[in-house]
């Protein structure tokens, strides 16, 4: 459906993103998972076609997005970050603004406006003015605002940013729902959490390049082991991990004063003892799966939500 | 605790750079813009530039020549020989200030030391540049026609070509009007084109750029939504004037509503230019208001623009402001037909034109690349 080559993008010094390639296939959800500034949001206003690339392709359903723009942008549906409504319209007149501009024939948009905000458990707020509406009931008018053309590819740019768990649910279903339609989703976040729920397929994005991608499983392979010990040490120097490294055969990560080891409980005893060796103080011992905040940190040495 | 706030908010306050600039540099261009326009400052620096003053000389003597040379040698006055129809029609279409008619017999009446047939027809739209040509003229007339004592008055009558009736509005009414709806217009839709900053900041630009709109047609409707509440705006405040102080508005319609549309698009796209030079709405606040009464000022809207020094005049051409109030002036005060009345209008048409253009530049530049 979506095949982006060698995609780069500088905005001054800063190379935002960097060659990066993937492929997404119809009818997947594909998460783009990466921490604040990884380049996500970038890639996506090139795959909108609202920011040129420096380099590289993007090709939708066959076209190229340079020179077909217009024919790429009724194939997809965007739905920003911010909630880029107008707060002092209601909720169905903002709606039908944002369908007029795609041209659709007025019945046809009123009835479309009537099914998304079905979709969306909206229907009964209709005429209410954006503004009255909680931050979860206007993210979820953000998402219809972008359905109303009948979209091939969705694209969600953070769409849970700063919302209740019940929304954020709500949100969730929303998707899964359009995805069981047909529908090809690309989902960005720095929630892990999310993409481990909704995404077939994920690229893990730091400092503008893809560090890895594939499906949640083949991303887990990319750790040795299958679960992971995070320390909390009152004080945690470069050189104490050095250490660390010298008398333990695992891989380490250090985030200030915590430390994640690649390695299994049954070690866990061995690794204590060298700690107290090294006079090192534990406040916190945590035993986690490997999960893609693990492999997040394994391979890049920081977190998500650095 | 107090000292702690205080200096806090004098941080603040001086970090704002622009708030700084409408704080001490607007200020300081008002003072000197109205220091030129009362207080005589330009004199004190340079000469300044000689009024304009047709003159007909029906006697054609050489004494008529004489004194025609000689009071063209004073420095504030000069004299253009022309014929009488088209020096009148000059007066009238408020190009110069006025038209001293020599009448034949005028070197006789000189001899017999009779009443001199001499008449200054004048624009009492230009009443403060009137009065100095006048008493100019008349102190130039005794000391070149060497009366200085014995005469004590030369009697040099004084016609107003364009005369106030009913039909015809006040020129005091007529610069109010037009010069209040013009700078308080330029203010409305400097606010009007902020919505596309806050459209910016809201997300809103972003989604209506991914969505099938050329960029253009974004720049056009806020441009198109500016000059629809220009025409009302500005159709309301001639309605108010009509009916609040009687400004004669139907007298010539179609060249009003003509006018209206012209200065609407320039104004219009003046502001749409002025969105498209900043990035942020405190940008615009501060820059919107340093230029719209800087050029409010320049364009007469604040002062008449004949009471301003000659090189005043000669750089409010670059206004609006001055544009449009000498349009109302040719409709209400100088009643001229529409075909004189539109290269003024052209002129804003041009004006509207050349900033559209450049902001469709700027547009592109400042506005979507950061969306």
């Amino acid at each position: 459906m979506i095949q982006v080559q060698n995609l780069s993008k500088s905005f001054q010094a800063i190379k935002a993103v960097d060659d990066i390639s993937f492929t997404i296939k119809k009818g997947e959800i594909f998460g783009l998972l990466g921490p604040n500034g990884a380049g996500k949001s970038t890639t996506l206003n090139m795959m909108s076609a609202i920011l040129k690339s420096d380099e590289g392709t993007i090709q939708m359903d066959g076209n190229t997005i340079k020179g077909h723009s217009k024919e790429c942008k009724h194939l997809i549906g965007v739905v920003p970050q911010e909630i880029s409504l107008y707060e002092d319209l209601s909720a169905y007149k903002n709606l039908l603004f944002w369908g007029n501009l795609y041209g659709i024939p007025s019945k046809e948009l009123k009835d479309r406006i009537h099914t998304t905000l079905e979709l969306i458990g909206l229907l009964d707020r209709k005429n209410d003015l954006i503004k009255t509406y909680s931050g979860g009931m206007k993210r979820r008018i953000n998402i219809a605002a972008a359905l109303l053309h009948q979209p091939k590819v969705l694209f969600m740019d953070e769409p849970t940013v700063g919302i209740d768990p019940q929304s954020r649910n709500h949100i969730f279903e929303v998707i899964e729902t359009l995805n069981k339609q047909g529908m090809t989703i690309v989902y960005t976040t720095h929630y892990m959490e999310e993409v481990e729920r909704l995404c077939d397929r994920i690229a893990i994005i730091d400092s503008g390049k893809i560090i890895a991608q594939g499906t949640q499983a083949q991303l887990k392979e990319l750790v040795p082991t299958k679960e992971s010990i995070q320390f909390e040490f009152s004080f945690l120097s470069e050189s104490n991990v050095n250490q660390l490294r010298e008398r333990l055969p695992y891989i380490m990560t250090q985030n200030k004063s915590k430390l994640i080891v690649q390695s299994t409980v049954k070690e866990l005893s061995k690794i204590i003892t060298v700690c107290n060796e090294l006079q090192l103080n534990i406040k916190d011992i945590q035993l986690n799966k490997v999960n893609l905040e693990a492999i997040f940190l394994s391979l890049t040495g920081k977190q998500l939500r650095d | 605790m107090i000292f702690t706030i205080l200096k806090k908010d004098l941080r603040l306050y001086f970090s704002d750079k622009k708030g700084i600039l409408v704080t001490f540099l607007l200020p300081i261009i008002m003072i000197t813009l109205f220091a030129f326009a009362f207080g005589g400052v330009a004199k004190k620096k340079s000469a300044p530039k000689p009024l304009g003053v047709l003159v007909v000389d029906k006697d054609t003597t050489v004494t008529s020549q004489e004194l025609i040379a000689k009071l063209n040698s004073l420095p504030t006055i000069r004299l253009i020989p022309s014929e009488e129809e088209n020096a009148l029609n000059l007066v009238r279409k408020g190009e110069n200030v006025a038209a001293l008619i020599i009448e034949n017999g005028f070197s006789e009446a000189i001899k017999i030391e009779a009443d001199l047939p001499v008449e200054l027809k004048y624009d009492a739209a230009r009443d403060l540049q009137m009065r100095i040509v006048h008493t100019l003229l008349k102190e130039g007339f005794k000391y070149h026609l060497g009366k200085g004592d014995a005469i004590s008055e030369v009697k040099l009558k004084t016609t107003s070509l364009i005369k106030e009736s009913f039909t015809k509005a006040h020129p005091g009414l007529v610069q109010a009007v037009g010069g209040t709806a013009i700078m308080m217009l330029l203010f409305s839709i400097a606010a009007i084109g902020g919505g596309l900053l806050d459209e910016k900041e809201a997300g809103t630009l972003k989604r209506l750029l991914i969505a099938p709109v050329k960029p253009l047609d974004i720049l056009l409707a806020k441009m198109g939504t500016a000059m629809i509440v220009s025409i009302l705006q500005l159709t309301v405040m001639f309605i108010f004037a009509w009916v609040a102080f009687g400004l004669p508005i139907f007298m010539d319609i179609s060249s009003l509503i003509i006018l209206i549309l012209c200065i609407s698009f320039a104004v219009s796209s003046f502001g749409v230019f002025l969105v498209s030079t900043v990035k942020t709405r405190q940008q615009l606040q501060g820059m919107s208001t340093i230029i719209i009464i800087l050029m409010s000022a320049i364009g007469g809207s604040m002062i008449p623009i004949s009471m301003m020094p000659a090189f005043m005049q000669d750089i409010a051409i670059i206004s609006v402001n001055y544009w449009g109030i000498e349009g109302f002036f040719d409709i209400f005060w100088r009643q001229l037909p529409m075909i004189d009345i539109l290269p003024k209008m052209g002129i804003l048409l041009a004006i509207g034109i050349g900033m559209t253009l450049v902001s469709t530049v700027l547009f592109k530049k400042n506005i979507i690349e950061i969306a």
